[in-house]
């Protein structure tokens, strides 16, 4: 009787253990890259116009608009003209408009240097468009997807980063946006007030790298 | 401290008989379900939805295991890895203790221009869900993962309304297996 008692108790010790065990939340690796606050890193990039462009070139801006695109993605895409929008209407105010091509065009040929060059003369960007050559760029800013947007502001000399996220909260009906995420944080800038929301989320096209 | 033994000694028995009997449910409701998996993946099942709808369909206390694959039909590295998911779905799909969903981000306009033609093509067989909800990812992002930054592909590991694993990125075939494997070992 005692030992049939000592079995019970060590199957139910066993199944209690398999539960708890099974109940363990999952690990999720931590993402890498800026959080808001942090100081984000000048880069020396190619340009469509083959001339090479870093932020310190912008000696009045007050801050900038660097987004992290491609031409391929349907996301980055549907953006194109609202992300020319922006420089338009941001580039005078002080906040430019860096593009930057994270992705590496050995895994995705459309985002080639030569594509880039190609689509920046169709859609006419008025703002640089930059390749992450060797993919160096991103990972430090934690670029994940295209387009994923990074607002810095000019502190004491320091680009520090203010937003990070979507641009607007519809990519598919520019028609049908309720909140214009990056345009409410630059204005926030502009105006000296606290960003309301400072980080959002939206799906975008995983960033092509072999790393 | 006799009696304290014996009254214990019977609360054992009563747990053991119920997980007994529960067992023996199982095994029931296993054979019934059986037949309406495999008859329910001789085609994919195609729906629209909006985030709500998936929560309910993502959180059923049914003891399942439920692979969500969260891609697109625009998605390389998504397309890529959908036919290891396929062969994982193939192996699995009888088990009833099982189930594979896909939810799919394309447009819910292209459900019959882009993403039907897409399954038939690719013989995809498990249910598909077109999660139409685009004004709201900034909500439904990190309620599904907080970590989440919205890149796809991305899978989740479901039981019982509670996520065991969260992927942003490709998986491959093997990965997928060993933590498929992993979860059914831990069946309760």
């Amino acid at each position: 009787m005692k030992r049939i008692g000592f079995i019970l108790s060590a199957i139910l010790f066993l199944a209690v253990t398999v539960q708890v065990y099974g109940k363990e939340p999952a690990k999720t690796s931590e993402h890498k890259g800026y959080k808001i606050g942090d100081i984000a890193t000048d880069f020396h990039l190619k340009n469509v116009d083959n001339k090479m462009v870093s932020l310190s070139d912008y000696k009045d801006a007050k801050g900038y608009i660097v987004i992290f695109t491609c031409n391929h993605c349907p996301f980055a895409k549907a953006y194109q003209d609202r992300i020319i929008a922006l420089n338009k209407k941001y580039a005078t105010k002080g906040y430019p408009v860096i593009a930057i091509n994270p992705n590496d065009p050995k895994m995705e040929p459309i985002d080639s240097f030569e594509g880039m060059q190609q689509r920046a003369k169709e859609k006419g960007f008025t703002f640089p468009y930059l390749f992450d050559d060797g993919q160096k760029i991103f990972p430090q800013y934690g670029a994940t997807k295209t387009p994923h947007v990074f607002v810095l502001n000019k502190e004491k000399g320091k680009n520090i980063v203010r937003y990070i996220g979507a641009i607007d909260d519809n990519y598919a009906n520019p028609a049908d946006v309720s909140h214009k995420y990056v345009e409410a944080a630059v204005d926030a800038l502009l105006s000296n007030k606290p960003i309301v929301q400072a980080t959002t989320v939206a799906i975008g096209c995983g960033i092509k790298s072999q790393m | 401290m006799f009696q304290m033994a014996k009254t214990t000694m019977r609360n054992f028995f009563i747990l053991l008989m119920a997980i007994i009997s529960l067992n023996s449910f199982d095994q029931i409701s296993e054979k019934k379900l059986t037949g309406s998996v495999i008859a329910s993946n001789q085609k994919h099942m195609l729906k629209i939805v909006n985030f709500d709808e998936l929560q309910t369909i993502l959180k059923k206390n049914d003891n399942k295991l439920y692979v969500i694959n969260f891609w697109a039909t625009w998605c390389k590295p998504c397309v890529e890895e959908l036919p290891g998911f396929m062969e994982v779905n193939k192996s699995y799909r009888k088990n009833p203790g099982f189930k594979m969903i896909l939810v799919s981000l394309d447009l819910a306009t292209e459900i019959e221009s882009g993403v039907r033609p897409f399954l038939l093509k690719n013989n995809i067989v498990t249910d598909v869900y077109i999660l139409n909800d685009n004004k709201r990812m900034n909500e439904w992002i990190p309620a599904i993962d907080k970590k989440w930054s919205g890149a796809i592909p991305a899978t989740m590991i479901y039981r019982n309304g509670k996520k065991l694993e969260f992927r942003e990125n490709k998986m491959q075939k093997t990965e997928l297996v060993q933590i498929i494997n992993k979860y059914l070992k831990q069946a309760i």
